[in-house]
């Protein structure tokens, strides 16, 4: 067994994190990419026979390096630390099947730790939703989408313009409109 | 390779970017490899085109202005995807063959290549895998496919189909290559038939495997080539070197094609290639192979046999013509047996040879002859039919063929014809006398029971028809040999009896179980009788036997029992009656005897012991009284028939204890004939045995049991029938019958004929009465 690899994410702005493997593993993109280019060590267990054809023809040499830098060029570093804080904490949690279809999945209310730990102001949470999205991390792309609804949750639309700090482009008529049609939505 | 990544809304940008590390990924033949740096930029520049591209039209759009709701959440990928599509295409289209590879090295170089390309590809696209695709497919796009199947449906269109004709060409020459071993096994054929595989789909659900493809397009081909190619060779190689080394040829092949099946084929090929096969190698030839079964059996190559019958055995159907030859052969066999058996026992006695010796001998030869066929032919079964039921069944077909039916069991007929002889097979009879041979005490001490035992007994037992008449027969050796006290060990007797009873039915041995009860009894009652008894000089060993289970008819000839042992007969009579009220004894004088003292030897030895039988003892006790009488004062003191006393006398005077005046045999029975007994008795021994001379109605005997054997069945059959009609009430004449037959199997196989004799009885007899024409109804 080869030993075990140095994984490092490269932020945007180059800041360089090392981690374990398990950890830049939460990313869905990292998990594959890493499966990809040490795909021959990987698979040596389940079809060794596959053999020679396979291992030269991939024609990657990755192997040979004990560090691997990954670059994120769309996380700048702030917000890749608290997302590799995100996967550091759950680390030795095994999320349900990834392929899962996602229609079918009621997922849980938003987790006391992930509420905590999205507590922060409205431009980061936004930066690392998109994060979450870009790396393919579901459970954390899943909660901070769940703590933008809870902030729309309850609110008329004028606080929601409020929160989101979006002008009012509607004209009055288009607004009336808009009232006309969806008012078997509302709650009274 | 562009440093910086390209401005996120500029299509051609984007791709002149990540164009090649597409180059990379899938395989170019330089040695550059795929970098985690190249890799993350390929897939950020395709995640930001898709993200721009969703964004922007958000911010163009507004509500109402005429462009519908779906606009606002549109995903974009459609572009790359049409241009990823593109470059595939133009990938593989510009794909070359090196010119020292054959085009089947080539296609499997490239797809293997092309495949763990595809599957980075998948990888580094998943942003618009995840959303653009997902959602395309999701409503209802059916030609949208997810990079990884885009790929291999690129390479089906482009790589594969254009070049089918000479990739499955080049398939199947190697396959053939290999199979007349010119070449080895190797692995490309397998990358390639597995891409066969690889490249059927489900339309609707891509996760699910489709073998449309293989099937189609590779199976039958390479189905078709074995078939030709086995037909031709299989062929080619029974004319060249005959059934026997063919079917070890078509043994390595069926192993050979079967381990290159798992190397190269699929799961699914299995079963129609062991069709085409088994139809090529084996269903083809089944002629061939059933004309060499015979000479196999007669040559005993129970491995050759082994070997076809796991062949045919691979197609079941085939198995039954060669049931029907083994069970024909096996019975042939047997048949021809008992007949050089019966042949040579012709030609000894022809010799001069003393008959009466071999018709000792006969059963013992007769069983041993019948056992070794059977012995010969399960050991067959055993080995190469591995006991399969179906074989297992033939054999005992074959052999209640053989053993109940031949030419010594019914003599009328010849091996060939149809049966001539009406009536009972002797095999019962011989094989009850077999038993007989086995189980009683031999005159001397001779071995020629060594190689006899109660298994062999059985063997022939279990394929007997007529249970019945063996255990008549049995039952009346075995009670001679109770009564004379002859038989070698009781355990034995008693243990084979208990094999019959497990074997067949605990009715069955009823009989048999009561003789031996009345033995013990006996034995008590003449301990009893000892104790009761005032002293006398006679020594009574009394048999009390009951009437239906033992086989002796009542005597019923006349005679005078002497005074001399008179008193002890009526005393016995007394006590009994006195113990058993209700009892009638009658006497079997004929199967009694006894031994008498005879102080007629020398002065100073001790007197000689005579065994003799009742009748002669009572021809012999008046005799104390005088030295001389005639025969006709002889027939008046006993009583008996003038015949009867002749045979008694016969061995009298041949031992020279009587001394007849005038001599001769044919004055023995005359009524003047004198009679006396020597002064002094010469014999070497001192005991001699004067009933042996008498002679036996052996004859008589067989008619009784064969007689016995008949009551037996009509009052079974009667007694079955009544029992079935009491039960059903109305039933018709078939059923009926049937009906019968089936009840009758275990003791013997009755006759149509046999069968409506006992049904117009019990009409006669009104238990039965005939209604509608066919059917009977019970009267009760």
């Amino acid at each position: 067994m080869s030993k075990e690899k140095k994984i490092v994410i490269v932020s945007s702005d180059n800041e360089k994190f090392t981690v374990d493997r398990k950890v830049a593993e939460k990313s869905i993109l990292i998990k594959n990419m890493l499966e990809d280019l040490l795909s021959n060590e990987d698979h040596n267990g389940d079809n060794d026979d596959d053999n020679e054809l396979l291992r030269d023809a991939a024609a990657v040499d990755n192997n040979d390096l004990d560090v691997i830098e990954i670059p994120t060029p769309n996380v700048r570093s702030t917000v890749l630390k608290l997302i590799i804080e995100w996967c550091e904490h759950y680390k030795d949690i095994s999320f349900p099947d990834e392929n899962q279809d996602e229609d079918s999945k009621k997922t849980p209310p938003i987790d006391e730790w992930d509420k905590n730990f999205l507590n922060v102001d409205q431009e980061m949470l936004y930066e690392i939703i998109l994060a979450a999205n870009y790396l393919n991390i579901r459970p954390l792309l899943y909660s901070g989408c769940k703590m933008v609804a809870e902030m729309i949750r309850g609110k008329s639309p004028e606080e929601i313009r409020k929160t989101f700090n979006i002008v009012n482009d509607f004209s009055p008529e288009e607004e009336a409109a808009i009232r006309r049609e969806n008012e078997w939505a509302e709650d009274r | 390779m562009a440093e910086k990544l390209p401005k996120s809304d500029d299509l051609k940008a984007t791709w002149s970017f990540v164009e090649p590390g597409l180059q990379l990924i899938l395989g170019s033949d330089s040695v550059a490899t795929v970098t985690p740096k190249m890799y993350m930029n390929v897939y950020t520049a395709i995640y930001n085109y898709c993200i721009n591209k969703s964004r922007t039209p958000t911010q163009d759009s507004s509500y109402g202005s005429g462009s519908n709701s779906t606009t606002n959440a549109s995903l974009v990928g459609g572009e790359i995807y049409l241009k990823l599509q593109q470059y595939l295409i133009e990938y593989i289209q510009q794909l070359e063959k090196k010119p020292e590879e054959s085009f089947l090295q080539f296609y499997v170089r490239r797809w293997v290549r092309f495949t763990i390309g595809a599957g980075y590809l998948n990888n580094v696209f998943d942003y618009m895998n995840r959303y653009w695709v997902k959602k395309e497919r999701s409503n209802g796009r059916r030609d949208i496919y997810d990079v990884n199947t885009l790929c291999l449906l690129t390479w089906r269109d482009f790589m594969f189909r254009p070049n089918l004709e000479i990739l499955l060409e080049e398939i199947l020459t190697q396959v053939e290559l290999q199979r007349l071993h010119k070449i080895e096994l190797n692995m490309e054929i397998s990358f390639a038939i597995k891409s066969f595989v690889s490249l059927g789909f489900d339309i609707n659900d891509l996760k699910k495997q489709n073998l449309s493809v293989y099937i189609t397009d590779f199976e039958k081909a390479y189905l078709d080539a074995t078939l030709k190619f086995y037909t031709e060779e299989s062929d080619e190689f029974l004319e060249t070197n005959g059934v026997v080394e063919y079917m070890k040829k078509v043994d390595t092949r069926l192993a050979e094609e079967n381990s290159r099946a798992n190397i190269i084929l699929i799961e699914h090929t299995k079963r129609p290639l062991a069709d085409v096969l088994n139809n090529a190698l084996i269903e083809r030839h089944v002629e061939v192979m059933y004309e060499e079964f015979n000479n196999l059996l007669d040559q005993k190559q129970t491995e050759d046999i082994y070997r076809m019958y796991s062949l045919l055995q691979r197609v079941p159907p085939t198995l039954e013509p060669l049931l029907i030859k083994f069970e024909a052969y096996v019975k042939q066999q047997g048949l021809k047996a008992v007949a050089e058996l019966k042949q040579s026992q012709a030609a000894a006695e022809s010799m001069g040879a003393a008959s009466k010796k071999y018709q000792a001998l006969l059963p013992k030869l007769y069983i041993k002859t019948l056992l070794q066929v059977y012995e010969r032919f399960n050991e067959v079964v055993y080995m190469a039919f591995g006991n399969n039921p179906l074989f297992v069944k033939s054999l005992d077909n074959a052999c209640r063929d053989y053993i109940n039916n031949n030419s010594i069991a019914m003599p009328g007929i010849d091996n060939n014809g149809p049966t001539v002889f009406k009536g009972n097979s002797k095999t019962p009879e011989l094989l009850a006398r077999y038993g007989d041979t086995l189980l009683k005490k031999k005159a001397k001490d001779s071995d020629a029971t060594a190689d006899m035992s109660a298994d062999e007994l059985m063997n022939i037992f279990k394929f007997i028809a007529d249970k019945d008449a063996f255990e008549t027969h049995y039952r009346r050796l075995l009670a001679r040999r109770l009564i004379n006290g002859n038989m070698v060990s009781e355990e034995e007797e008693e243990s084979i009896i208990q094999k019959l009873k497990e074997f067949n039915s605990l009715e069955y041995t009823t009989k048999m179980s009561n003789m031996f009860a009345d033995m013990k009894a006996s034995k008590d009652l003449r301990y009893w009788f000892k104790e009761q008894e005032e002293s006398d000089n006679t020594d009574l060993n009394i048999f009390v036997l009951s009437q239906t289970a033992w086989p002796f008819p009542q005597f019923k000839q006349p005679f005078t029992l002497p005074d001399e042992l008179l008193g002890t007969k009526e005393q016995f009579e007394k006590l009994y009656s006195e113990k058993h009220s209700g009892r009638r004894l009658k006497w079997l004088w004929n199967l009694c005897r006894g031994e008498m003292k005879a102080n007629l030897a020398r002065p100073g030895k001790p007197p000689f012991i005579l065994t003799v039988n009742l009748f002669q003892m009572s021809i012999l006790l008046p005799f104390n009284k005088r030295e001389t009488y005639s025969f006709e004062e002889l027939h008046e003191i006993t009583n008996l028939t003038p015949e009867h006393l002749e045979s008694c006398i016969t061995p009298l005077v041949k031992y020279k204890l009587l001394i007849q005046s005038p001599e001769g045999s044919e004055n023995t029975g005359k009524s003047s004939t004198k009679f006396t007994v020597v002064k002094e008795y010469k014999s070497k021994k001192m005991k001699v045995n004067f009933m042996q001379g008498v002679k036996l109605d052996q004859k008589h005997d067989h008619d009784d049991a064969q007689k016995e054997i008949e009551d037996d069945r009509r009052s079974f059959l009667q007694a079955c029938i009544v029992r079935i009609m009491k039960a059903r009430k109305v039933l018709k004449h078939s059923a009926l019958i049937n009906e019968v037959v089936q009840q009758s199997h275990a003791r013997f196989q009755p006759s149509v004929g046999d069968i409506k004799k006992a049904i117009d009885l019990l009409i006669e007899k009104e238990y039965l009465n005939r209604v509608d024409g066919d059917s009977y109804e019970y009267l009760a």
